[in-house]
């Protein structure tokens, strides 16, 4: 049984079809890539699925369970996480704070909260800045703590948007060890809208491509980055030239 | 059993402020026994009294960003029960005062579910109607005493009598208030290390990443909120048994509301500290400017100036109060 199931999911805004019958499905165990150029409703289908928008039409399952209609809290507390791509803080938590916030879905217990956000700090190397304010650190920092925060759920799911970008390359190869290791050693199924072809196409198993709403392509990153609408859409010309040697 | 660890755990604060919190709490248990004016006890009454509402708004207000300038109703609900209770049916303090409780909280529900529909100055402006729409009623309810409110008259009974909490003398009254400023510097202390005090946090940063942390952000700030309200009508209900005079007009106005709100915010929303800060910075100035200017040259109402001139300084300079600039020298020092 998948995962999550996304079924002719469409978002209006007004007269605007942000999501346009959008359907795919994702195995647990997977890590799914979303992309897409700039207004393609990437954010907004995340949006929809964490059940911070309302939609139009259509269905989310997730895990077993119709959970279109849900607010945001049951939808995470179902166990779907996710990250915002614009995390504005206004300063009052520190680090650990933040992260046991996310802990604090699975326990009542400040103790335990701690433990756990303790284990998370060093899981994904944050211990050293564990007291600084979030609204103060550098975006590759605050992007890794909201990874934490959102692991301290401990979801089956989670969605993250844009995690990489605005990073250099060294600080894009520290979040793609990040996913790596969320994925692979703590078990948890990705899904994540990436502009940085260099970690989507590495880390993604498989990638859905959106435009205007509407899902033109799906498949194993090799086979998207060869799709003709694809590129004609978003990665353009160049992209495939430059990576030519690696996609053969 | 965790809970109360918790409540009696300061050991996140550096020494130095639990030596200068020491010094403050050996201060107030002591000072009855120095010599001092009435009107010094008076305004140290006061003092505790508003540092318990600062520390009330302080739940909803600051640790949950939520501007409230509504809470003299509640401070009014508890009043009246107390002294409705006492004045028909001799029903003791320490019985009305839950029930007062319970009522206050129960009519926060009702406010609370639709205002927290709205957010900043829609919420705020919201509670300040709630808060007048109650007073103006109060003002024309017979039962109540309309504006002429309501007196507990001392010679019915026998003082010092502590079920009823009818006292001669003013230093009773201190220690009784002096017993529930310490229990609510536990209660609060407890509280912003709970879940919800968390949670509250993180909905002051941004709502929808709290949800999506499964925070219910409704229910959470009905939830705290109703204990800001609890806060406020406990000490009413003392405040009705220490004053014993009450009317609409000293329980219910709009400028107890702000400054209930003021002092949390001068002495640092969303800190343990801030509103006893707050309280021991204004209360003060209040009671003697009023006393030096009050009487003299029709300079009444300067303390209203003092006030709104504050409100623009705290907004413009330094949001989180005076605690707010500690914390920021604090955290220069240590990076």
């Amino acid at each position: 049984m998948a995962l999550l199931e996304v079924k002719n999911l469409t978002k209006d805004f007004d007269a605007l079809r942000a999501n346009d019958h959008v359907t795919f499905s994702m195995e647990k165990g997977e890590l799914l890539g979303l992309i897409g150029p700039n207004g393609a409703g990437k954010t907004t289908l995340f949006n929809c699925i964490s059940g911070l928008h309302p939609v139009t039409s259509g269905e989310v399952i997730f895990d077993g369970e119709d959970i279109t209609s849900l607010k945001a809290f049951d939808v995470a507390r179902r166990g779907l996480a996710r990250t915002f791509q614009v995390y504005v803080a206004s300063g009052d938590l520190d680090v650990r704070e933040n992260v046991m916030v996310g802990c604090f879905m699975r326990t009542r217990s400040p103790s335990r909260a701690m433990a756990r956000a303790d284990e998370l700090l060093s899981d994904l190397n944050l211990k050293n800045i564990s007291d600084a304010l979030v609204s103060e650190l550098p975006a590759a920092a605050q992007k890794r703590v909201q990874m934490a925060t959102a692991l301290g759920s401990n979801p089956k799911l989670l969605l993250l948007d844009e995690v990489a970008g605005g990073l250099n390359p060294s600080e894009i190869e520290d979040v793609m060890a990040a996913i790596r290791h969320v994925h692979e050693n703590l078990g948890v199924t990705v899904m994540l809208i990436e502009h940085v072809m260099e970690l989507v196409m590495k880390v993604s198993h498989r990638v859905i491509v959106l435009d205007s709403g509407v899902k033109i392509a799906e498949g194993v990153p090799e086979a998207i980055a060869k799709d003709p609408k694809v590129i004609k859409a978003y990665l353009g010309e160049r992209y495939v030239r430059e990576h030519e040697q690696e996609l053969v | 059993m965790e809970a109360v660890k918790s409540a009696l755990n300061f050991s996140d604060f550096p020494r130095l402020d639990l030596s200068i919190a020491g010094l403050v709490a050996a201060f107030l248990l002591l000072f009855p026994v120095f010599p001092h004016s009435s009107f010094a006890m008076a305004t140290m009454i006061q003092f505790l009294m508003f540092s318990l509402y600062g520390m009330g708004w302080n739940t909803i207000g600051g640790y949950g960003g939520q501007v409230d300038l509504g809470k003299a109703q509640y401070l009014g609900i508890g009043a009246y029960t107390t002294t409705v209770l006492l004045i028909r049916w001799d029903i003791p303090f320490w019985v009305s005062m839950p029930i007062g409780a319970c009522l206050a909280v129960l009519w926060s529900f009702i406010i609370g579910y639709p205002l927290f529909r709205l957010k900043g100055h829609y919420f705020a402006i919201a509670t300040i109607a709630t808060s007048l729409v109650l007073k103006d009623l109060f003002e024309v309810w017979e039962f109540v005493g309309a504006a002429r409110g309501l007196e507990i008259s001392p010679i019915k009974y026998i003082p010092p009598d502590f079920l009823r909490l009818i006292f001669k003398e003013d230093v009773y009254y201190y220690y009784v208030i002096l017993g529930f400023f310490f229990l609510g510097i536990l209660y609060i202390n407890w509280f912003r290390k709970s879940r919800l005090g968390f949670q509250l946090r993180c909905i002051k940063d941004n709502e929808h990443v709290a949800q999506s942390l499964g925070v219910n952000v409704h229910w959470a700030k009905i939830k705290t909120y109703a204990i800001a309200t609890a806060f406020v009508s406990i000490v009413g209900s003392f405040h009705a048994c220490y004053i014993k005079n009450i009317e609409p007009e000293d329980t219910m106005s709009l400028d107890i509301s702000i400054l209930i709100a003021l002092m949390a915010m001068l002495g640092g929303a969303g800190s343990l500290w801030g509103p006893i800060i707050g309280a021991g910075i204004l209360i003060p100035c209040k009671s003697y400017l009023k006393e030096w200017l009050g009487g003299t040259a029709g300079l009444a109402g300067i303390d209203l100036v003092l006030y709104a001139l504050v409100i623009m300084l705290v907004s413009a300079k330094e949001p989180r109060g005076i605690w707010g600039i500690v914390d920021r020298i604090r955290r220069r020092k240590r990076s």
